[in-house]
């Protein structure tokens, strides 16, 4: 039979496209023969913004990457400056990043799993992951003062220390937890429905993960169990007792299981850093280091390096944020100003992969196999 | 179908508030929720300790602050438009003069009034007897 | 009394008005005035009475969402909210009628009409409760599934009107949807049918009353689980929900076939999903569930008392279906027509003859 070809624009504006990302899709009927996507919408020259502000000036700015989870957004731009400049970091405060990392890694794979469930058509999910992510995000608020955009990681420690009660509320919130993460995999893991929409679908075999540069539980969900965590373990995390989570089968339901787990390795690594915390100060004293502040301005002043100048040289830091494997690479001129920031954003280089995996597929398919992407536009774009 | 219904006793559960699942959300315009103390919202700035040095203004990633003439001394001005509520301004002051509220409603109908000149926001510290 | 009318005739008589009104007609010879004049009213207030209902439902509707996603709903308009789908009238009312410059306007204009009235039209051989019908068709069954059969073309038309791919995708998919599901629907029904001889919507309900050893009432359910698992799930594709609403599927295609309407149109087809979502739990509850058979209080007319087990069936569905949709995601068109293609029908077409052996066997 003769049929014409469809071209289907989707997005910039669009209520799955999780922001402003753009297909545009031949289609044949309702199968995908040819899937581009249209990226930039979201460009915010934040590496060239790195180029004009000093280094502390261009630590606001990393929180605005990937804001879902801006926690290893900031640690992995404040390594780059640890590393650069021979900071060393008090251990209290590794363990307070260590801390707020996982517990936004709970919070990112909650958004994730809770937007693929709303595209897939359940809005169920994604309101009892709101109301969870609250919770932390309240944890947030007593820490920092802000619910997504933290800039509290600095270099050379953090900005402030636990508040009075953070320790007792974060245990109320893991042991809540558990039981919220039952019900969720008692909604969704086995209904036959959510199986028919994701397994098979979106299929990318563990080569082609590793040859588009896959990362984080796209990549695990494909079977290969690379995590930076267990690889190059940074800050504390070779202390720690958890398992990198994988699974062979590397369609949509891996995917989306491979977050189910991580979140409960999660929890499992923030009780063993609540019940290892040492007590000590949060804020390195040598060179480079930020005094810390105490709530509502004391009548001290404090000590605060607002000339910064690391020495000349290059330093390329990654880590395993929730959704891959961010990387910063700063170049430093010994200036007040870095020379060069790049950013390897994990979002990014997902996205690469799925205009591959997604052809022959239907619409429904391109929406479930997008979601099990994780993409976070203001991550892609930059 | 055994998933689906498990499905279904799970969110019955939801409806029957069964087992520690009561209703969260916050009726806001009506009742708000307890904010931190920590929280970073509109700035506030202590009449008697800010010197006008311009610090928090040089130290500002989005210039959002200018130093302007108020009465006889020297006060930040913040735009909020432009701002993005890092804290630093508050961290970098030499005084302690600046802080940061928990006034989050800053919703307006134009660009000039989101800039908050010194008229609002000076405040006076309370003297202790 | 079988019907509406006749119920109206004689409550008339009972106040002993009605030969007072028949006579201020007679002389004149125009009774047929006064048979008109009831029916108007009986369409009426059956008018009222669906529009009320699809106002309750669509706050229900929120409020059931919201008790499942540890919400409150609405809770500002009215007591609990009670008075939002007036306010989201108003609001509809008050929004711009937006005709795309390149639709077929009349074709677009009249689409949202032709899919409110098929809606309305099933009501009428709907038995609410003890003579609370207003007409008892004789082939009433085969009626509301035809009416039901209208739906696609409104959609249909719709979808092609508003010259939009989105709009054209989500017509396509309601269509076949439809057409798929309408034919194991019917296939469920008929064994009822085998059982009651008649299409009547009153001989299935009265074939439904009484009980067997006293407790069990002898509703079809019992009879025909597998029919009723079949027909349930049908009639949920019928009304277009979660897991089946490929014809909005709103993470897809924006919001299905009725992409480009807004305002009192894009209400209409609101009116109409939940008016069709109120009757075709109706019908579901008139075949399966007993009708409105429910154990007679003393004292209290029947018509009463069958009115509110009706209703308190009926809503019991319509939960279930909000419910469900709080629940499940939504299914891909083409396993969803996998499945009524590959599963249903078989399934539907076997139950049939089991039935009928089993009928001619005299086993039931
Ligand atoms: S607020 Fe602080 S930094 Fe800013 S001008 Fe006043 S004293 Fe200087
Ligand atoms: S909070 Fe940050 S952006 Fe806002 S005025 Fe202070 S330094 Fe500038």
């Amino acid at each position: 039979m003769q049929t014409d070809e469809l071209l289907i624009n989707m997005g910039p504006v669009h209520p799955s496209t999780h922001g402003v990302l753009r297909f545009k899709l031949r289609m044949d009927g309702e199968i995908i023969k040819d899937c581009q996507l249209v990226l930039g919408y979201l460009h915010r020259g934040t590496e060239k913004l790195g180029e004009m502000k000093t280094y502390q000036q261009v630590l606001p700015y990393t929180d605005r990457l990937d804001y879902i989870s801006a926690f290893p957004n900031n640690y992995c731009y404040v390594k780059a400056i640890e590393e650069l400049a021979g900071i060393e970091v008090p251990l209290r405060a590794e363990y307070i990043r260590v801390l707020v990392m996982e517990l936004n890694r709970i919070v990112n794979h909650i958004v994730s799993i809770g937007s693929l469930l709303m595209d897939l058509g359940a809005a169920t999910m994604i309101m009892w992951g709101f109301r969870e992510r609250e919770k932390a995000l309240q944890l947030f608020e007593m820490l920092c003062g802000a619910r997504m955009t933290f800039n509290y990681i600095k270099p050379g420690g953090v900005r402030e220390d636990l508040p009075e009660g953070f320790i007792p509320k974060l245990n109320e919130f893991l042991e809540e937890m558990e039981m919220r993460i039952k019900d969720y995999e008692q909604l969704i893991n086995s209904n036959e429905i959510f199986l028919m929409r994701m397994n098979g679908i979106g299929v990318i075999s563990a080569k082609d993960a590793i040859n588009h540069g896959l990362t984080g539980p796209t990549l695990r969900g494909s079977g290969v169990n690379h995590d930076l965590r267990k690889l190059e373990p940074y800050s504390i995390y070779h202390d720690l007792d958890f398992k990198a989570c994988s699974r062979p089968e590397g369609d949509s339901y891996a995917r989306y299981m491979v977050r189910i787990d991580e979140m409960w390795e999660s929890l499992h690594i923030l009780r063993q850093v609540v019940d290892t915390m040492p007590e000590a100060k949060v804020i390195s004293t040598s060179k480079y280091g930020v005094a810390p502040m105490t709530g509502v301005p004391s009548t001290v002043s404090t000590y605060f390096p607002r000339i910064f100048t690391p020495p000349a040289g290059e330093v390329y830091t990654r880590i395993e944020a929730p959704k891959g494997e961010l990387g910063f690479y700063i170049a430093s001129d010994g200036s007040t100003k870095p020379y060069r920031v790049k950013i390897r954003s994990p979002s990014f280089c997902n996205l690469t992969a799925l205009s591959g995996m997604v052809k022959g597929l239907k619409i429904p398919d391109l929406i479930a196999a997008f979601g099990t992407m994780d993409i976070v536009l203001g991550d892609v774009d930059r | 179908m055994p998933g689906i219904i498990k499905g279904l006793i799970v969110t019955l559960k939801h409806v029957l508030q069964i087992g520690d699942r009561p209703t969260v959300t916050v009726q806001y315009p009506y009742e708000r929720m307890k904010l931190a103390p920590r929280f970073r919202g509109l700035h506030a700035v202590d009449e008697d300790a800010c010197i006008g040095c311009g610090i928090c203004d040089t130290n500002c990633p989005n210039s959002s602050i200018k130093i302007v003439k108020h009465g006889t001394r020297w006060y930040p001005e913040v735009n909020i438009g432009m701002c993005m509520f890092c804290g630093y301004c508050v961290d970098v002051c030499p005084m302690n003069a600046m802080k940061m509220t928990g006034n989050y409603e800053l919703a307006d109908y134009t660009r000039e009034s989101l800039v908050y000149g010194p008229d609002k926001l000076l405040f006076k510290r309370e003297v202790k007897q | 009394m079988t019907n509406a009318y006749e119920l109206i005739i004689n409550i008339l008589t009972a106040l002993g008005v009605y030969d007072m009104i028949l006579d201020m007609f007679k002389p004149s010879g125009t009774e047929f005035v006064l048979k008109l004049i009831i029916v108007v009213i009986e369409l009426a207030v059956l008018f009222a009475f669906v529009l009320v209902t699809v106002m309750f439902l669509t706050w229900m509707e929120r409020k059931v969402v919201a008790m499942v996603q540890s919400r409150y709903g609405p809770m500002v308009t009215g007591p609990r909210g009670l008075l939002q789908p007036v306010m989201d009238g108003v609001k509809l009312i008050g929004k711009e009628d937006i005709v795309p410059a390149k639709a077929d306007k009349f074709v677009f204009n009249l689409a949202p009409y032709l899919a409110f009235v098929p809606a309305l039209l099933v009501f009428i051989p709907l038995p609410f409760g003890e003579s609370l019908i207003i007409s008892d068709l004789r082939v009433g069954l085969l009626y509301i599934i035809a009416i039901s059969a209208l739906t696609p073309i409104s959609i249909l038309l719709a979808g092609w009107a508003s010259n939009n791919k989105y709009t054209l995708m989500g017509a396509m998919r309601a269509v076949a949807q439809d057409i798929s599901y309408t034919i194991p629907l019917a296939l469920a029904a008929i064994t009822v049918v085998m059982f009651t001889g008649s299409l009547s919507t009153v001989d299935i309900v009265s074939a439904q009353s009484g009980t067997w050893f006293g407790i069990i009432p002898k509703w079809f359910i019992f009879i025909q689980p597998l029919g009723f698992l079949l027909f349930l799930i049908a009639s949920i594709a019928e009304m277009g929900r979660i897991p089946f609403d490929f014809q909005e599927s709103e993470s897809e295609l924006v919001a299905g076939f009725f992409t480009e309407y807004s305002g009192m149109k894009f209400a209409m087809y609101f009116l109409a999903e939940y008016a069709h979502l109120f009757a075709v739990s109706g019908i579901l509850v008139t075949i399966f569930l007993g009708g409105w058979n429910g154990p007679v209080l003393p004292g209290i007319p029947v018509v009463i008392t069958s009115l509110v087990y009706f209703l308190l069936k009926t809503y019991a569905v319509v939960f279930f279906a909000m419910w469900l949709r709080d629940t499940v995601p939504r299914m891909r068109i083409d396993q969803l027509l996998n499945i009524g293609w590959k599963i249903m029908i078989p399934l539907a077409l076997l139950n049939l003859l089991v039935t009928g052996f089993l009928i001619t066997a005299g086993v039931i």
